[in-house]
């Protein structure tokens, strides 16, 4: 554990000597929250609840999904460049696994993310554009802890795409599809409640509601006492099964460098 | 130690016509050709060698190695390192073994070369101690004080390659792998490099398998070559008797001053080879054992007038470029 502990302290390192990067990333958050403020409040012009949603709980649960929706990414892509380039091989000669490694990269990425980028946003979100605090001390509390197992579950997902680097040539179609899937159907885009009721049911079967819808509707208070727990317990099995199919999956594509040599 | 018995390594390769058509007819129907990379090969290796593993481009060089690291599973044969079957257990393997890559980096690109030492102590688990010790050690010798805060990425090729053989060497593996660890880099790089390698093996018994297109490297640092060629062991014994037996072939150039027929002194008709190129160049090969090489220019001198010569040296390259081209 110590070695992924320490991976993840250098990534905090490297990204702090990177500033500039920050600046750039958070004025494009800071321009999308400003487009999804302007929308939302032309389209509630003229009433005052939309499947009985509110524009303050619209406002709130579409910019709290934005700035979630930047940390269920991972680092699928990084994966299929290395197995594009070969140097996968290379890592398979180290004493760990290259799988959490990267992991633990990613993860220390994310943690210098939040710190200089996401809580700055909030208090923006919070002074400006007209978004709530979540309901309850209890609630802010489920809801970093479902925010912290939806950023997993995403995470380990997204290795699905280098995994598949494995046998494609190149994923960029496989890139351009799970994006336009992710944006949709993790409620990042609008809360999921709003869909129709056969596409509502259909993404209760899929574990891309657990990466931002459940999460953020914790925050706005949608999801409460029982209904949350239930729900997050319902993460913590898509994370393990998710966990359980990937390694599966890695040990065939071992196998498979191991055997044809990359 | 390190035993290999039989080892081969097959690949399949797509066979595709040429042209659209051709790339559209494999998508249905697949032909593939087996190229034997590596073939039976046998050798075993003792605690503290260091042995040159050497062929030409495509001779399997870098299979054998891969298949020594673990990361490539073997067609056949069998291959232990220290009592451990590479492929069957990775990560045990990994902790004995260091290597260098000289085309691919194993350091961490965008920190310190300092911390990205940091981060392999704790990847290898090496004690505080320990560590201290080796990183004062490749200071020294490999003079990396002025880049320890530079990050990696803005290295040089040289300053690179002396950060990586540290990296290799570190965690105090029993055996490493060095794949053309001297490639592109400077006359004084490499000297620094060979005496680091020397070193380390004699201060730490490291068994060092080198793969080199610079002989040089070969005669200053290994006893024992291995030549492969085609996937098969072509020669396997001390350099000191490949010498012996194909290095008593001495060449001569010298350059005429009189341009226009050129007439062998009969004296040494059964005794040479010879060859005119033009301008008056001739060049005369003998064994050491029939002629000696002052007999050939005393001769030469009495029936000609000579401008220049050299007398090029039976050093190991060209004894492997004529194998490689022969057989042996």
């Amino acid at each position: 554990m110590r070695k992924y502990w320490e991976m993840m302290k250098s990534q905090i390192k490297v990204d702090m000597a990177y500033p500039l990067w920050y600046w750039a990333s958070s004025v494009a958050t800071v321009v999308q929250m400003l487009i999804i403020f302007a929308f939302w409040n032309a389209v509630y012009e003229n009433r005052t609840t939309i499947s009985d949603m509110s524009l303050e709980a619209m406002v709130t649960y579409t910019m709290i999904a934005v700035l979630l929706n930047d940390f269920v990414a991972g680092v699928g892509t990084q994966l299929a460049n290395q197995v594009r380039d070969g140097s996968v091989s290379i890592e398979l000669m180290r004493p760990y696994n290259l799988l959490d490694k990267l992991v633990a990269l990613d993860l220390g990425f994310k943690i210098s993310a939040v710190t200089r980028q996401t809580i700055p946003l909030l208090v923006i979100a919070y002074l400006f554009l007209g978004v709530s605090l979540p309901v309850s001390w209890e609630a802010a509390l489920l809801f970093v802890l479902s925010a912290i197992l939806g950023i997993f579950i995403g995470t380990q997902l997204d290795l699905i795409l280098g995994i598949a680097a494995f046998w494609l040539d190149y994923i960029w179609g496989l890139r351009m599809l799970r994006g336009a899937i992710l944006l949709f159907f993790t409620g990042a885009l609008v809360p999921i409640t709003m869909f129709p009721e056969w596409l509502r049911i259909l993404s209760a079967y899929l574990p891309f509601q657990s990466m931002v819808f459940i999460p953020v509707s914790i925050y706005t208070g949608q999801l409460t006492g029982m209904a949350a727990l239930q729900a997050m317990i319902i993460q913590v099995l898509w994370l393990a099964g998710i966990y359980a199919g990937i390694r599966v999956l890695w040990s065939y594509a071992i196998r498979r460098v191991t055997i044809f040599g990359g | 130690m390190i035993e290999v018995k039989n080892l081969s390594k097959h690949y399949k390769i797509v066979q595709k016509d040429p042209g659209l058509t051709g790339a559209i007819k494999s998508l249905f129907k697949r032909k593939y050709t087996t190229k034997k990379a590596v073939d039976e090969i046998n050798f075993n290796i003792e605690d503290g060698e260091m042995v040159g593993y050497i062929g030409a481009n495509g001779a399997g060089k870098s299979t054998t190695i891969k298949m020594l690291c673990g990361i490539l599973t073997p067609s056949n044969g069998e291959i232990t390192v220290n009592g451990i079957v590479p492929y069957k257990e990775r990560k045990r393997n990994a902790k004995n073994i260091g290597a260098v890559f000289g085309q691919r980096t194993q350091l961490f690109w965008d920190i310190a070369v300092r911390e990205s030492y940091e981060l392999l102590k704790h990847i290898y688990e090496i004690p505080e101690e320990e560590f201290q010790a080796s990183i004062a050690m490749f200071t020294e010798v490999l003079d990396l004080e002025p880049l320890m805060s530079v990050p990696v990425r803005q290295l040089s090729l040289g300053q690179k390659m002396r950060c990586e053989l540290a990296a290799a060497f570190l965690h105090n593996p029993s055996i490493v792998y060095l794949d053309e660890p001297t490639i592109g880099l400077d006359v004084a790089v490499k000297v620094k490099i060979r005496q680091f390698i020397r070193e380390m093996n004699r201060l730490r018994g490291t068994t060092v398998i080198l793969t080199t297109h610079d002989m040089q490297d070969i005669e200053e640092i290994c006893k024992r070559i291995i030549i492969i060629d085609e996937g098969k062991v072509l020669y396997d014994g001390s350099l000191q008797s490949i010498k012996e037996r194909y290095g008593d072939k001495r060449i001569i150039h010298f350059e005429l001053e009189r341009e226009g027929e050129f007439q062998l002194p009969s004296s040494m008709a059964d005794k040479v080879e010879w060859s005119y190129g033009d301008e008056g160049r001739v060049s005369i090969s003998f064994s050491n054992h029939t002629i000696t090489a002052a007999d050939v220019i005393s001769e030469m001198l009495q029936s000609y007038q000579i401008r220049d010569l050299t007398i090029a040296d039976s050093k190991i390259e060209t004894i492997v470029q004529d194998i490689y081209m022969r057989g042996i």
